[in-house]
């Protein structure tokens, strides 16, 4: 009941072919459909119709999140509770998107437009539910096996944190709170991960990067190598977070977006007891071998 | 609402010193407590009381298996399930069954094996503080995995114990391996959205093949092979992949006979996600994806 994980990040780019070029050739992604001003991007073990929408615009940025429900009808439940809660919803009906059904959007405290969905079109992973073979043959650039979390900004942390754990169930895995005790930093999860959701100090309606799954230490390394291989601009990484305990590396895409591959981490059920960091351990927390944040990790986003 | 995991599997030893140096300086399992006859283990990230306890017995096998259930009421809600579908329950009080047990409900499954359900067993906490914790503390022995993963059970009728695991206990399936007829062979089920919690294959009823530990990667699986060889633990399969579940996997037996395992990786598990069918002919594939063949004391040796 209620929300299972991320379904998919809709971002904007100024350069469509670029766009697919990248997350195809280097993030090793699959086209699964493509309009005037869109294209549709999915990871190879996944089923659904795409983890990552690309929309034309002049400006990098986010569009929306989405998570998927696991049944139709928390779609009117939760649709109440965020009515009851002070937000507008707008419901989508079937054709209106690509590759889904119906659909509740709306305006979150920290000023992003998230998405909630159940009907999402199944197309299928590319090795099948019959004998299958552990991964497909032929995968290219890093072919993570699935999009795992975003980050995203908001001013007022504890106040977008109360919002989706209250209104939307998600329970508090990990807290960075300020010397004065309030949240600069919060992790979230609805998948029995260590987050889906996190939510850092910045502007509203900020997108910090999105991640990938990676099976292993192993998997981060070869991702290092193909990064390089094509001049891809790192962040930070490989590493390691305190947050989350899992193994990392961060970079952007050629637009700009930051992304993530991320593997490791713990399965907290939900009688997890939250972590709690303060703010002077804050760059062991977020890079446990540097033991410091720097500056662009902090400053930029989309 | 409802089972979260696996919670802990009780284990009879004719050795119970031995027993315990092997769980505590191989495996590398922590001890919690100890009575005349048994003894209390648990992994280093793990906050409740127990995973393992160890039994003084002449013999060796499983004694008890433990799901922990999220909240009071579902030891209520699933004690009337079990007994609706005609299996008589027992109920015991907060540290009635032994040191940091919880409130319990127990019955025997259709398969033989007696099931615990418990709620709020003693936590104990894991050995990192909650407030600026490193990843991993510093100075643990053996293998040290993190936890209980899965347990692993042989019983004759597998597709009958699968359908009350599903519709009595509301386990999901994950997989299945299919005999030619359409019996199930081996069926995988899940409460904590991994590729599974517990497993059934075509054997004995009330035998158990196995009780598998967390640990973080394969080059982890590396790590405690080297264990087993240093220590002269007998290995029984592997470092090897496996078809069903994706995951890596290590086994080898404690010196009582009981085969144990420590895994990594897999998929995870939504409720959304569709179950994967294997059938006979690729079932070696499906149980060791490197080898394609299930050698026949894995298939026949339990306890």
């Amino acid at each position: 009941m209620g929300i299972l994980r991320l379904s998919h990040v809709d971002i904007t780019v100024p350069d469509l072919d670029l766009a697919s070029a990248y997350y195809t050739g280097v993030m090793g992604l699959e086209i699964t459909e493509q309009t005037a001003d869109r294209t549709f991007f999915k990871c190879w073990d996944e089923e659904d119709h795409h983890s990552l929408a690309v929309r034309y615009d002049p400006r990098v940025g986010i569009d929306r999140f989405a998570f998927k429900v696991e049944r139709a009808d928390d779609l009117a439940e939760i649709e109440r509770r965020v009515e009851r809660y002070g937000f507008r919803v707008q419901r989508m009906s079937h054709g209106e998107e690509v590759g889904q059904g119906e659909s509740i959007r709306f305006e979150t405290p920290s000023g992003h437009e998230m998405e909630l969905v159940h009907d999402v079109e199944r197309v299928g992973s590319r090795i099948g539910k019959l004998n299958p073979n552990i991964v497909p043959a032929g995968l290219q650039g890093i072919a993570p096996p699935r999009m795992d979390h975003l980050l995203i900004n908001a001013e007022e942390v504890g106040e977008a944190t109360r919002f989706y754990m209250d209104v939307l169930g998600f329970r508090l895995t990990e807290q960075l709170l300020g010397g004065d005790g309030h949240q600069i930093g919060v992790w979230m999860e609805r998948s029995h991960s260590p987050h889906d959701l996190a939510v850092v100090n910045g502007p509203n309606g900020a997108l910090h990067h999105f991640a990938f799954w990676l099976d292993d230490w192993d998997h981060v390394r070869q991702a290092a190598d193909i990064l390089a291989y094509n001049a891809i601009q790192v962040d930070v990484g490989p590493t390691r977070h305190g947050v989350t305990r899992g193994n990392t590396i961060y970079f952007f895409d050629p637009m700009g977006t930051r992304n993530e591959v991320f593997t490791g981490g713990y399965r907290p059920d939900p009688d997890f007891p939250t972590i709690t960091w303060t703010e002077d351990n804050i760059g062991r927390a977020v890079f446990y071998y540097e033991g410091e944040v720097n500056e662009r990790f902090v400053t930029v986003h989309t | 609402m409802g089972i979260l995991r696996l919670s802990h599997a009780e284990l009879r030893v004719p050795d119970l010193e031995l027993s315990t140096a092997y769980y505590t300086e191989v495996v590398g399992l922590i001890e919690t407590a100890r009575e005349d006859d048994r003894v209390f283990l648990k992994g280093w990230d793990e906050q409740q009381h127990h995973c393992v306890i160890l039994r003084y017995a002449p013999t060796y096998g499983l004694e008890t298996l433990g799901f922990k259930v999220q909240d009071a009421a579902d030891l209520d809600e699933l004690a009337g399930r079990v007994e609706a579908a005609g299996i008589p329950v027992k109920r015991f009080g907060a540290g009635e069954l032994g040191p940091g047990s919880g409130e319990t409900v127990r019955f025997t499954a259709g398969s033989g094996h007696v099931i615990d359900l418990v709620h709020a067993m003693e936590q104990v906490g894991n050995a990192l503080p909650l407030h600026n914790p490193p990843p991993e503390p510093q100075g643990m022995v053996g293998m040290h995995p993190h936890r209980i993963d899965h347990i692993f059970l042989m019983c004759e009728d597998v597709d009958g114990i699968t359908a009350f695991f599903v519709d009595v206990l509301g386990f999901r399936l994950t997989e299945q391996i299919l005999a030619d007829d359409g019996h199930q062979l081996v069926t995988f089920l899940e409460r904590t959205h991994t590729a599974h919690d517990i497993a059934f294959v075509t054997g004995p009823n009330g035998a158990f093949h196995h009780v598998a530990f967390w640990v973080d990667d394969w080059n982890d699986l590396r790590r405690s092979a080297d264990i087993c060889a240093y220590h002269g633990v007998r290995i029984d399969a592997g470092p090897t992949r496996h078809g069903a579940t994706r995951g890596w996997g290590l086994y080898f037996f404690d010196p009582a006979g009981n085969r144990n395992e420590v895994y990594t990786g897999g998929y995870w598990a939504d409720p959304d996600r569709e179950p994967i069918t294997w059938t006979e002919a690729e079932m070696g594939r499906a149980v060791f994806y490197y080898e394609g063949v299930v050698d026949q004391s894995f298939l026949t040796v339990h306890s």
